[in-house]
C-alpha cells in the first residue's frame, strides 16, 4: 500500500494521463507483497516506465515500426542487436513494447549475472521484472506466457568499439533452442542509433577482468570525467520489428538445423538493421528538406 | 550385544525381510503404493530431536490425532515442558544420545515398542547452532542420521523422514526464480561445517531411497518463522536490530512452524518417498516480510556485515550467524514445492487431523 502511494507521488507527474492509465492497467500477479513470483514490483514498474517513457519520448525520440509483429498475448522471444556501452537499447525496446501493445506487455530480459552482484542494480532489475539468464527462469517465464527479450550477442556486444558499429557478434544458439522447445515464435528487431550514443574507443580488458564485468569502456569522456563521462548523446533511435520466425523443432535434435535456424534469425536482424539505417537516412533527408 | 547377535535374536523378522526383498527382486514389478495414498493402520511414531519447537508442535498434533497410537519423543536433554502433561498411554519420552549406535538400537527394543514396532521415524535431531561447532557436533549430526536410518531399515519401519534445510542449495547471482529439488547443491568445501553435515546426512538418506520396505523422505524446508525457532531467518528477525547488506533484497518464501508441522503430518501419513522442498505460500522480498512485522532493519555495507554481526552477537543482540550461509542475505532463494503440493497437500483431505484443522 505504501509502495502504491509512493508510485503515485513520484511516477504519476512524469506520465501523461493516457500512459498512466497503461501503468494502472498492467496487472502484476501478486504473490503476497505487491510483487509477482519473479520479483516484479508494481510500484517500481510505474517509476521505471515513467523514466523509460521520458527517455523514449524526449531524449532518444524513438521512431519505431512493425509493432504488429509483437504478439498481443502468449509467449515469444524478442531478439535483436545489442550495443551502446550502457543498455539503454534494452530499456527503449521494453518501453516501446509497453507503449505500443494493448493491453501493455512487459518485456522480460534474460540479464547477465554480473548485474545481480552489484548493489541496488540487481534489486532494480529484478523489480522491473528482469531475470538472470538461466534456463529455469526462461522456462518459468515462457510457461506463464511472457515476452522474453534476449540479446544473443551477449553482454560483450555492449562493449563494441566504434570501428565495429552495426557489426553483429556471433549469436549464441540458446534463444532458438528455447523457442523450439516451447513452440513460441522468435520476433526479430533491429535497433539503429545506440551505436552512436557513446563512442567507445577501446576496451580495457585487464581492468574488466579484475572488476568481473564484461568490458571496461574507454571513451573520449570516460573515465576522464568520471561517471558523467558515460552519459549518452541524445541520438534518435530507430526500432524495426520483423515478422515472427517459427523455429524448426528439428533445432532441438540436430546441430545442423540449430545452426541454420540461428543463421535465419541473425539474417533477419541484419536485414532489419539495414532497414532501420535506410529509415534513418530517409528521416534525416526529410528533416533536411 | 553385537549387531549379529541382535539379528539372531529376531530370526522371524530377518526371515520375513529377506523373503520380501527376494520376492521383490525376482518379480521386479512391485513398485510400491501410489504416492499420496493414505498409509494403512494406526501410526506409531518416533520423533527424534523432540526439543525443537517444530517437534513439540508436531507431537502435540500427533497426540491430537486418534489415528496415532503412540509417540516416542527422543532428545538428549529433558522432556520439553509443554509435553509433560501428555497422555502417558500414548506419549513416551526417552533421553538418548543418538550419535551412539547402541542407544539408538535400544530405542527400537523398548518393551513398549517391541511387539508393535514403530511404523514411522521422524528425524529432526540436528545440531544447527553455528557457534562453538566441534567434531562432536559433526559426529552427532552425521552419525545420528546414519544410526537412525539403519535402525529404521533393520526394523522395517514403514517411513523415515529426515528434516534437512534449504541451506543445502547453492545460491548466487546466477539464481533461478524458484529452486527445484534437482537444483545444484552447495558442495563448496569451504562452507560452514554444519552445511556439509546437512548434505552428508542427506546423502546418507538418498543412498537408501530405493529400499523396498522403508519409504525414505528428505524434506527441505525454507526458512521457518515462529517465536523461539532456531532457523536462520527467524534468528535474523529476532535480532535487535536485524542487519542487512546495503543494496540487496533477496526474494524468499519462508514457512512457519505450524505449516511445517502440518507438512510433516502429511508426509508421515501419506505414501511417498524422495526429496521434497516445503515452503510457505507467500513469495516476496525479505524487506517486505520485515515491514509486515513492523521490524526496522539496519542496512550496513556488505563487507562490514560479518564483523558487525559478530559484535552484535558478543553484545547479546542477536543469535543470527552471518557467516553461516553468507550469500543468503544477498541472493534470492525461493523454493519450488510443487512436487510436495501435488503428492501431499492436494491429498490433505485423506488425513483426518489435517483436514479437520484446515484453514
Amino acid at each position: 500500500m505504501l509502495g502504491r502511494k509512493r508510485n503515485k507521488k513520484y511516477a504519476r507527474p512524469l506520465l501523461p494521463a493516457r500512459e498512466w492509465a497503461r501503468v494502472e492497467s498492467y496487472m502484476v500477479d501478486d504473490a503476497g507483497f505487491g510483487t509477482d513470483r519473479f520479483g516484479t514490483d508494481a510500484d517500481m514498474l510505474g517509476m521505471g516506465y515513467a523514466l523509460g517513457y521520458w527517455l523514449h519520448r524526449h531524449f532518444f525520440r524513438v521512431v519505431s515500426t512493425g509493432h504488429d509483429h509483437v504478439p498481443k498475448k502468449g509467449g515469444g522471444v524478442v531478439v535483436g542487436n545489442h550495443s551502446g556501452v550502457l543498455p539503454f537499447d534494452a530499456m527503449m525496446i521494453a518501453t516501446d513494447v509497453f507503449r505500443h501493445t494493448d493491453p501493455p506487455r512487459l518485456m522480460r530480459y534474460m540479464v547477465d549475472y554480473f548485474v545481480y552482484r552489484v548493489p541496488f542494480l540487481g534489486v532494480f532489475f529484478r523489480s522491473m521484472g528482469q531475470m538472470p539468464g538461466t534456463r529455469a527462469n526462461f522456462d518459468g517465464l515462457i510457461e506463464e506466457g511472457h515476452l522474453i527479450g534476449i540479446f544473443p550477442e551477449g553482454a560483450e556486444a555492449l562493449g563494441k568499439t566504434a570501428d565495429k558499429a552495426y557489426e553483429l557478434y556471433p549469436f549464441s544458439p540458446g534463444h532458438v533452442e528455447l523457442a523450439a522447445r516451447h513452440g513460441v515464435p522468435v520476433i526479430p528487431f533491429g535497433l539503429v542509433g545506440a551505436e552512436e550514443q557513446i563512442t567507445m574507443v577501446a576496451n580495457f580488458e585487464p581492468l574488466a577482468r579484475l572488476l568481473r564485468v564484461p568490458y571496461f569502456p574507454i571513451t573520449p569522456t570516460f573515465p576522464w570525467l568520471g561517471p558523467m563521462g558515460l552519459l549518452p548523446k541524445p541520438v534518435r533511435y530507430f526500432i524495426t520489428y520483423g515478422e515472427p520466425i517459427h523455429v524448426d523443432p528439428a533445432a532441438l535434435t540436430s546441430m545442423e538445423a540449430r545452426e541454420r535456424e540461428v543463421a535465419r534469425v541473425r539474417d533477419a536482424v541484419l536485414e532489419l538493421l539495414d532497414e532501420g539505417q535506410r529509415t534513418r537516412k530517409r528521416y534525416a533527408e526529410g528533416k533536411d528538406e | 550385544m553385537s549387531d549379529e547377535d541382535k539379528v539372531k535374536a529376531t530370526p522371524g523378522r530377518k526371515k520375513r525381510r529377506d523373503t520380501m526383498r527376494r520376492a521383490a527382486l525376482v518379480t521386479q514389478v512391485d513398485e510400491g503404493p501410489e504416492p499420496g495414498a493414505l498409509r494403512e493402520g494406526r501410526r506409531r511414531v518416533l520423533v527424534a530431536g523432540a526439543h525443537r519447537l517444530v517437534a513439540v508442535h508436531l507431537i502435540e498434533q500427533l497426540l491430537a490425532d486418534p489415528n496415532v497410537e503412540a509417540v516416542l519423543a527422543v532428545t538428549r536433554g529433558s522432556c520439553p515442558p509443554s509435553l509433560l502433561g501428555a497422555d502417558p498411554e500414548r506419549f513416551h519420552f526417552v533421553s538418548a544420545d543418538l550419535s551412539k549406535r547402541r542407544q539408538v538400537d535400544n530405542l527400537f527394543l523398548l518393551d513398549r515398542f517391541r511387539d508393535k514396532p514403530f511404523d514411522t521415524v521422524v528425524h529432526l535431531a540436528f545440531q544447527g547452532d553455528p557457534t562453538g561447532y566441534t567434531q562432536r557436533n559433526h559426529e552427532f549430526n552425521v552419525n545420528s542420521t546414519k544410526h537412525m536410518l539403519e535402525a529404521s531399515l533393520r526394523h522395517l519401519v514403514g517411513k523415515y523422514i529426515f528434516l534437512s534445510s534449504d541451506a543445502v542449495y547453492r545460491i548466487g547471482a546466477r539464481g533461478d526464480y524458484k529452486v527445484r529439488e534437482d537444483a545444484e547443491l552447495n558442495l563448496d568445501p569451504t562452507v560452514h561445517p554444519i552445511l556439509r553435515d546437512t548434505i552428508d546426512a542427506e546423502f546418507i538418506c538418498r543412498a537408501k531411497m530405493d529400499d523396498l520396505e522403508t519409504e525414505v523422505m528428505v524434506l527441505r524446508p525454507s526458512g521457518v518463522f515462529g517465536g523461539g525457532v532456531v532457523s536462520g531467518i527467524n534468528l535474523l528477525f529476532e535480532s535487535n536490530p536485524p542487519m542487512l547488506p546495503v543494496g540487496f533484497d533477496p526474494m524468499i518464501n519462508p514457512t512457519t512452524k505450524e505449516h511445517l508441522s502440518r507438512d510433516l503430518l502429511l508426509a508421515l501419513n501419506l505414501h511417498g518417498k524422495g526429496v521434497y522442498n516445503v515452503a510457505g505460500r507467500t513469495v516476496g522480498p525479505l524487506s517486505k516480510f520485515l515491514e509486515e512485522r513492523g521490524i526496522v532493519a539496519r542496512r550496513v555495507p556488505g563487507p562490514a556485515l560479518k564483523m558487525l554481526n559478530r559484535a552484535q552477537r558478543l553484545l547479546g543482540k542477536t543469535r543470527y550467524h552471518a557467516g553461516f550461509n553468507p550469500r543468503r542475505l544477498y541472493y534470492s532463494l525461493v523454493l519450488d514445492d510443487a512436487r510436495f503440493e501435488k503428492i501431499f497437500r492436494t491429498h490433505a483431505s485423506r488425513v483426518a487431523i489435517v483436514s479437520e484443522n484446515a484453514p
